[in-house]
């Protein structure tokens, strides 16, 4: 068993590198120059490409209007692939608020709603609750900010959803949350659904060409079809087409996922 | 040469804090361990230009998991036996 083992991990290890071995060098994008060097028309014959990250490379800001090639490769190109993690996500979230929800001990609907800051909430000094106040601030402020330019800069839906997720751990330490945890439940929950819905909703209206197609890209510049042009240039807001409301619903899906996994397990393990 | 030496300073903190934190009887010691490997990768990833990669490790390696990871070790026990 322990040979098995030691030997999948040298066998994986070595199709890591092989893999390695075929990627352009860091810093240097361009893999064939030839490809690059008539920087007019997109290049429709795929011929002309070696591999598929020349393709995305040349293509992917003219096609997508997305400057951020990464995002534009989960949330376009493959954006099937997207849908599939953001269902496993989704059905880890309920599985595990399924494991720990039994364990919250049932004791009524409890008065206080959310605790006003300064009024020592749960015996928490207050330079915590005030402190976390501040910091949740900035940090929901700075995952709104990835969430929305992710199709201009570094970031996206899943990146932005999880640094919120990590505010709520800071809501719940200085217990600034609400206590009442089946309510709060019953309405992250809800935006949860609504983030996954949204994502396949939006799938479904591009469904004239194929299923999570990109119809909004290069058209309407009021419906964030702006073109852009190749090469480096900081891109608009109002681009990419459907990119940014998918991103939208990912972070959407991701944030108020996670904190339902933290609000339970929380509530679970505190013991009064 | 300089951002090499500190990519291979970084690489050593890293194998060292893994390793810590698999030698650790106090679970809670082990998982504080794990969160300084997660930020050590999170700066390796920013250094090899992935700053969506590092994002996501900040995130969800540095401070979800670890929170994550505290709750399950005080719905358990804190030492391993």
């Amino acid at each position: 068993m322990r040979l098995a083992s030691f030997l999948s991990l040298v066998l994986i290890a070595a199709f890591l590198f092989v893999g390695i071995l075929r990627l352009h060098p860091v810093g240097e994008p361009l893999g064939n120059p030839d490809v690059f060097k008539d920087r007019g028309d997109a290049i429709t014959d795929i011929k002309n490409v070696d591999t598929m990250d020349d393709y995305y490379l040349r293509n992917g800001q003219t096609e997508t209007g997305s400057n951020n090639l990464v995002a534009s490769v989960v949330f376009d190109y493959r954006a099937f692939d997207t849908l599939g993690e953001a269902t496993v996500l989704f059905i880890v979230v309920s599985s595990i608020s399924m494991l720990f929800f039994t364990m919250i001990k049932r004791k009524g609907p409890e008065t206080s709603g959310v605790s006003r800051i300064g009024e020592f909430p749960g015996g928490v000094s207050r330079v915590i609750t005030f402190g976390s106040f501040l910091l949740y601030i900035l940090i929901i402020t700075f995952g709104i900010y990835l969430v929305v330019h992710g199709h201009l800069s570094p970031g996206g839906g899943f990146q932005g959803g999880a640094v919120m997720a990590s505010a709520t751990a800071l809501l719940l330490i200085s217990s600034l949350m609400t206590r009442n945890v089946q309510k709060t439940k019953k309405i992250f929950s809800f935006f949860e659904s609504l983030g996954l819905t949204l994502f396949i909703g939006i799938g479904f209206v591009g469904i004239g060409v194929s299923f999570l197609s990109n119809f909004l890209a290069n058209g309407n510049p009021l419906l964030f079809g702006k073109a852009i042009a190749f090469g480096p240039n900081p891109g608009y807001l109002v681009s990419a087409g459907t990119l940014p409301l998918l991103s939208l619903a990912i972070g959407m899906e991701v944030f108020f996922g996670l904190s339902i996994i933290l609000v339970t397990m929380y509530h679970a393990a505190k013991d009064e | 040469m300089i951002s090499s030496v500190i990519f291979i300073l970084l690489s050593i903190v890293m194998l060292v804090t893994a390793v810590i934190s698999l030698y650790f009887r106090d679970l809670l010691a082990s998982v504080v361990s794990y969160s300084v490997m997660s930020l050590v990768l999170t700066v390796m990833f920013f250094h090899l230009d992935a700053p969506d990669v590092a994002i996501a490790e900040a995130g969800i390696g540095a401070a979800l998991t670890v929170c994550i990871f505290v709750i399950a070790i005080k719905l358990t026990r804190r030492r391993e036996e």
